[in-house]
């Protein structure tokens, strides 16, 4: 029992940072409905942000959240201004190959500067800690802080979108964004405002994940998918959804611990033959092709 | 007779094109008189694969706009139907091609239909976490040799065996490659004239019009992604009897599919000529890239930097590729 519940709850946890990194990729493909392949090469550049300012200022690694918002950002409006932009122009096809040329792109970038081997932050006031509940479930305290603050995040870009003049521009770029020109939105700054908020949130989500999950330049397509599942089964364009599916898709990560439950609780031969972790991401990819073939519009999504 | 006749009647291009064409052939079938290094020789195979895997494409992703990007599973399929047929039953790759292309087809089809129910961004995400749930699923299955791959040695084989398709030299690599290349050719120039190759042009046209003429656009589409994979699965065959080692992580990954993609895309998507035309450029730069730039000492990695950068600025500037910028100015000089 300890086991299912441990890792019920590290699922739990984990989805919520892998909701906050989804987030971005929902908001730009509700906006401008391209599919970003660069998303998790963005996840990457925030998670060395942190790692690097981390290491170079002495902070503590969780205190690097708003460098790593900010470079994010950047990253964002840049890759809109200087690329995407010209993307918008061209066939369906076009954009998905960009982006992906984006990604390696990146992806080779951080390879020629930061080399090729897993780098992880080992120093930090909550690195090493872990905070006890009761019922097996025992939470190292950087992924209960990296969990905290991603609700936080999510929660300033709910109210972002929701409860300010930016925020309803921005929905109604997405709903409609000729009529949205016509009402005097700034159609195209905002497309390079959900690329900003989407690269900011991406950033923050690797500058958390970096505290307990070790770095390396390949990292980002695993992310990549993870995102496109975690925005696929919360609908594609739904913030709210992308929160929930996250955490679905976060207990999906977790199913070899779910599995060695079982394996125990039946005592059962074929079951521990299953090399169950090396099959880990496979459930992501599996959940991902099961949700757009059945529910393509997802579990909250208004668009199709 | 009317198809044979179809299938060699390239009357339909200009002058120009076939004169091209023509000297392009020729010299492919004497490139290896002339005297080359290895190094050149293993590029040109590699380009007459991927042009092939581009035509494959082309089929459903060029004629049908249907943007696939899970191409590199039926590689897989079909590389190692044939190693593991090798090794374990010694059944030569001329049995082993078929029953390869069999299987992905079969699988090809198992997928199509649920696939081929979702547009635009939808499916292509779909293919590629397909082809990745393959992927991962070869990796742990001992019988096709887990993660480790499977390895043909050739030392207990007599080189050059013919019926296994094991040579210790390119050449025959080479032709064999560029008898299928060939007959690659004249089949999507069959295709394209054919009543599935205009069908599928009119649904990537407007398929509401499309269907409301009568054509089923679903089995429309899943017939022409069998095609797309037989193509693939051939190659894939070919690729595990010349690399003699083959691994999920670099036969099935998701750069292969996506070569592939790009390989027609920035030839001209939609063309008889445009897979062969991105091949001939992207094959030979991504090589050359490598070998000059790729083992400089402190610059890991620049030689993908510039390969990204290009696809960056293709997809950027002409999504249409390179036959796109030779239409236009051919439409420029009738005017």
């Amino acid at each position: 029992m300890d086991i299912l519940v441990g890792s019920i709850s590290a699922g739990l946890l984990i989805g919520m940072v892998l909701a906050l990194m989804a987030l971005g990729l929902t908001i730009i493909f509700g906006v401008m409905e391209v599919v970003n392949f660069a998303h998790g090469e963005f996840l990457m550049v925030g998670m060395y942000t942190g790692l690097l300012t981390a290491q170079a200022t002495g902070m503590d690694p969780l205190l690097t959240l708003p460098v790593a918002g900010i470079v994010g950002f950047s990253l964002g409006v840049i890759c809109y201004f200087g690329f995407v932009k010209f993307l918008l122009r061209g066939p369906m096809v076009a954009q998905l190959l960009g982006t992906f040329g984006l990604m390696i792109f990146l992806r080779n970038l951080a390879l020629l500067f930061f080399g090729a081997e897993d780098r992880a932050i080992h120093s930090g006031v909550l690195v090493g800690k872990s905070v006890e509940f009761g019922m097996g479930v025992i939470a190292p305290a950087t992924k209960l802080a990296a969990a905290a603050l991603s609700i936080l995040s999510f929660a300033a870009v709910w109210l972002l979108m929701n409860k300010t003049k930016i925020g309803k521009a921005l929905t109604a770029t997405s709903l409609n964004a000729q009529g949205a020109r016509y009402m005097g939105i700034p159609t195209e700054r905002m497309n390079a405002l959900a690329w900003g908020i989407g690269g900011a949130t991406v950033s923050i989500a690797g500058a958390l994940l970096v505290n307990f999950w070790s770095v390396n330049p390949f990292i980002g397509l695993l992310f990549t998918m993870i995102a496109f599942a975690i925005v696929a089964l919360g609908g594609f364009g739904s913030v709210l959804g992308a929160f929930f599916a996250g955490l679905v898709v976060g207990i999906i990560t977790e199913i070899p611990g779910i599995w060695d439950f079982f394996t125990y609780a039946f005592d059962s031969d074929w079951m521990s033959n299953v090399p169950m972790t090396s099959l880990k991401y496979m459930w992501v990819y599996l959940a991902y092709f099961l949700i757009v073939v059945f529910r393509p519009r997802g579990l909250f999504g208004w668009k199709r | 007779m009317e198809t044979l006749k179809s299938t060699f009647d390239f009357s339909d291009f200009p002058r120009l094109d076939i004169t091209v064409a023509g000297a392009v052939s020729v010299f492919l079938l004497l490139f290896p008189v002339f005297p080359h290094s290895a190094f050149a020789m293993a590029t040109m195979i590699q380009f007459l694969m991927f042009s092939l895997y581009g035509m494959g494409w082309n089929t459903i992703g060029g004629y049908g706009g249907q943007v696939d990007l899970g191409k590199a599973q039926y590689v897989g399929i079909g590389a190692f139907t044939t190693t593991v047929m090798l090794i374990r039953w010694d059944i030569p790759f001329w049995f082993s091609m078929p029953i390869g292309v069999c299987f992905s087809v079969m699988w090809s089809f198992m997928l199509g239909y649920p696939l081929f129910r979702l547009k635009g961004h939808y499916f292509a995400i779909a293919t590629i976490a397909a082809s990745l749930v393959l992927k991962d699923i070869f990796e742990v299955w001992d019988f096709v040799g887990a993660a480790r791959g499977l390895e043909i040695s050739p030392i207990k084989y007599s080189p050059p065996d013919f019926l296994r398709l094991l040579f210790k030299e390119d050449i025959y690599y080479y032709y064999v490659i560029l008898a299928f290349f060939f007959i690659g050719i004249l089949y999507v120039n069959w295709f394209r004239k054919s009543r599935l190759g205009f069908q599928l042009r009119s649904i990537k046209d407007n398929e509401e019009m499309a269907q409301s003429l009568g054509i089923n656009a679903h089995w429309a589409k899943i017939k022409t992604y069998a095609i797309a994979t037989a193509f693939v699965s051939v190659v894939g065959s070919f690729h595990a009897c010349y690399i003699k080692n083959i691994e999920p992580e670099d036969t099935m990954s998701l750069d292969i599919s996506i070569l592939i993609a790009l390989m027609a895309m920035l030839g001209g998507a939609g063309s008889l000529w445009g897979p062969i035309i991105g091949a001939g450029v992207l094959i030979p730069l991504k090589s050359y890239l490598k070998e000059w730039l790729g083992a400089q000492v402190g610059l890991v990695g620049i030689d993908l930097i510039i390969y990204g950068a290009i696809i960056m600025l293709v997809s950027a500037v002409e999504p249409r590729g390179i036959w796109g910028i030779v239409e236009k100015i051919r439409r420029r000089k009738k005017e």
